[in-house]
């Protein structure tokens, strides 16, 4: 098996085509091993993984904990709320006391972006990120154009996906446009302009504020989580005036998805507000690829963890 | 003390041996003689190639986080520094801990300085305490020696602004602000652009500078009082400011080094020793600061030197402080900013001894000693060992920097590198 271009899997901005489709194939063996009656293989035996997660993850933490389980590593779960972080120890201090226990490799979330390169560059392990606030959530980028690729075949020349809702607090949509451009794919983001950063045609992405008009262009819409807290408090001024809107505008249902002349791809990197951004009718339809994208999750992030191992010289 | 400058060229343009190569004698502070060639055995030579000599550099905006926090750096060891940077005067900003804001802060300041070759300049409050709220005792701080008047942050409150234009005005007295708006600049850590795109890091518009400049402009017209502007950051900023000269507003401004020599590009790999405030812009606003320096829409080129230790840097980039340090390359990194040495010393030494009424009559026969003494044609590496300052945000670390420093002089006391 071939080997990537990294050490650390910080952002899909580092990862070549190559290595992406290197993921995807090395996936594909392990989605083929995940489906037999006995899933588990021993490549990553003796390897001791520690998830770090500095902010609330249920499935992303609950895929790479399986993902490591199914690769015979030894796991050890970290939660910041349960840590000295709050004692006021910094992130560096934390990271070399684990690895002072003889750690491998490291799967971090946190809730700074670029928190995965400064770790990257100033402790001795792998880092694997799983999501730095705002800037890259890599391994739900490859699982997503996985879930793609699946559906629709490998060749994304051509292939135009939207990206629809608050693009600018989304990890999920920087390393979304980052890898569909790599695989050839043309991007659309989709939101109110409020949600939108004022630059991202930079990354050669079109813009829209019309759901209508981006399903109306596209074969594939990835609907994100509109995150409850961005209505606002006291402090701060809303991006939107409320929910009710938010779904006039820009939420995802049947009657909108059958008014198309042709069957589009539904996604959602999970977890859904039902009713909200996507209905449930829509959800829960054969258009929807959502549970193949959380299935796929664990494959990828097999894929990405035994592809990252193979620099710390044991397989 | 007699000096002896052997063969230096002058780069003064308020000298009538500006652009020629003279030995000046020094003595007591005093410039005693400037000839083609003198020769006295009992003055200290000072010989070095390619050597260049101008009046020393003028600082509108330094930090040296005394009193307070003082490990960051401290006043003799960032007027040390300053001297390692070719100025021969500092403006030192009031937010230290507590903030400069009575009569008797002032005072402090120039007693600790006191003695050292590099003359320090409080600036104070502009607002009681730093609050923001209501007006300080600006007359009794101009009194006892502060130069001007600033908060060192936005000024929310648009009223006290205005107060403060008027009351200053009354004594003569010069107001400083930071245009920014805090509302606008949010969570803010870097310009909004490309970068702040791409690093998923929260932006501060530009917007939030013109505003910001455009309320206090016009409260300028309106008071008839007199400004200064800190800090420019913007393309934009610099036109707004072009054209309050135009219509005889009373406005000075300043640039840091910084915001010549980098672009927000430079953040692309999540360097906390350039998060700054404000931020570092596009190329497009840094080309503009260049050309506003050459053609005098800024006055003034300053270090903007907030040091910090590597405790509040080295860190998630969102938690780092802002502030870059580094006062010893603001020659250095005006030049490669593409500045003339003529344009340097003119924004460095001769416009900011205008916005602060420093007199100087030039490097003549009979003047007052304060001078800084260079090669700008010297290349060096910058070397953390070999600096002055304690700051460990300095984002020039490691590269090629041309310019080389090597001396002050001021009065009847000096210091060579």
């Amino acid at each position: 098996m071939g080997q990537l271009s990294t050490r650390h899997l910080i952002g899909i901005k580092d990862l070549t085509k190559e290595d992406i489709e290197l993921i995807f194939k090395t996936a594909d063996e392990f989605k083929e091993v995940i489906n037999r009656p006995i899933k588990k293989v021993p490549s990553l035996r003796d390897t001791t993984i520690a998830n770090l997660f500095f902010e609330n993850s249920t499935r992303t933490r609950l895929s790479f904990e399986l993902a490591e389980k199914r690769l015979s590593a030894d796991v050890v779960n970290f939660s910041a709320s349960s840590s000295s972080v709050k004692k006021g120890e910094t992130l560096i201090d934390t990271v070399n006391n684990i690895l002072a226990m003889k750690v491998d490799m490291v799967v971090m979330r946190h809730p700074d972006p670029g928190a995965a390169k400064f770790l990257s560059e100033r402790v001795k392990t792998v880092i694997v990120n799983a999501g730095d606030g705002t800037h890259e959530h890599p391994t739900q980028a490859l699982l997503d154009a996985f879930s793609i690729r699946e559906k629709l075949g490998a060749d994304f020349k051509g292939r135009k996906v939207a990206i629809v809702g608050d693009i600018m607090h989304s990890r999920v949509a920087i390393s979304n446009i980052y890898c569909l451009q790599k695989l050839g794919a043309e991007v659309m983001v989709v939101g109110p302009s409020t949600m939108i950063p004022k630059n991202i045609e930079s990354l050669g992405v079109k813009v829209s504020n019309s759901l209508m008009d981006a399903l109306n262009w596209c074969d594939v819409a990835n609907m994100l989580r509109i995150q409850l807290e961005r209505q606002g408090d006291d402090k701060d001024v809303a991006f939107f005036p409320s929910l009710r809107e938010y779904t006039m505008l820009y939420g995802l249902d049947k009657e909108k998805l059958n008014s198309l002349d042709k069957k589009i791809t539904i996604m959602h990197p999970g977890p859904i507000n039902r009713g909200i951004e996507i209905s449930s009718d829509v959800a829960d339809s054969d258009q929807s690829i959502i549970l193949n994208q959380v299935e796929n999750g664990v494959a990828i992030r097999m894929a990405v963890l035994y592809l990252l191992a193979g620099s710390l010289g044991r397989n | 003390m007699r000096w002896l400058i052997k063969s230096a060229v002058i780069v003064d343009p308020l000298s009538s041996h500006h652009g020629q190569t003279k030995d000046i004698l020094i003595e007591d502070g005093i410039i005693k003689t400037i000839k083609s060639k003198i020769s006295d055995g009992k003055a200290e030579k000072i010989n070095f190639a390619d050597l260049h000599v101008s009046p020393g550099f003028v600082d509108l905006k330094a930090n040296f986080r005394e009193p307070g926090n003082e490990y960051k750096e401290g006043i003799w060891n960032g007027l040390d520094a300053a001297a390692k940077g070719g100025f021969t005067h500092v403006v030192s900003m009031p937010d230290t801990t507590p903030p400069i804001a009575g009569r008797a802060d002032v005072e402090y300041l120039l007693r600790r300085s006191n003695g050292h070759t590099v003359q320090l300049h409080p600036a104070a409050a502009m607002s009681a305490q730093l609050k923001g709220k209501q007006l300080s005792e600006m007359f009794d701080m101009q009194q006892g020696g502060a130069v001007f008047f600033t908060d060192n942050a936005p000024v929310e409150r648009t009223e006290l602004m205005k107060r403060a234009l008027e009351y200053a005005n009354n004594f003569g007295a010069v107001i400083a602000s930071l245009p920014c708006d805090a509302d606008l600049n949010g969570k803010g850590v870097v310009h909004e652009g490309t970068t702040s795109t791409q690093n998923g890091l929260k932006g501060i518009p530009v917007l939030s500078e013109t505003i910001r400049l455009m309320r206090d402009i016009a409260l300028l017209k309106y008071t008839g009082g007199k400004l200064h502007v800190l800090l420019v950051s913007s393309a934009e900023g610099v036109e707004l400011i072009r054209k309050a000269k135009k219509d005889g507003a009373q406005i000075t401004c300043a640039v840091s080094a910084n915001h010549l020599y980098f672009n927000d590009a430079a953040l692309e790999d999540f360097d906390a020793n350039l998060k700054v405030m404000p931020p570092l812009r596009s190329e497009s606003d840094r080309k503009a600061l260049v050309k506003a320096v050459k053609d005098g829409v800024i006055d003034a080129i300053c270090s903007d030197h907030q040091p910090e230790d590597v405790e509040h840097k080295n860190k998630e980039f969102e938690q780092a402080s802002f502030g870059i340090g580094a006062i010893e390359h603001t020659f250095s990194a005006a030049l490669h900013a593409g500045l003339t040495v003529e344009q340097c010393i003119q924004a460095l030494a001769i416009s900011p001894r205008e916005v602060l009424n420093i007199p100087y009559e030039g490097i003549e026969e009979g003047s007052n000693v304060d001078l800084v003494l260079y090669n700008p044609n010297e290349s060096h590496q910058v070397v953390k060992d070999n600096l002055v300052s304690r700051a460990w945000n300095n984002p020039y670390i490691g590269k090629t920097m041309k310019g080389a420093i090597y001396g002050v002089f001021r009065e009847d006391s000096s210091l060579i590198f």
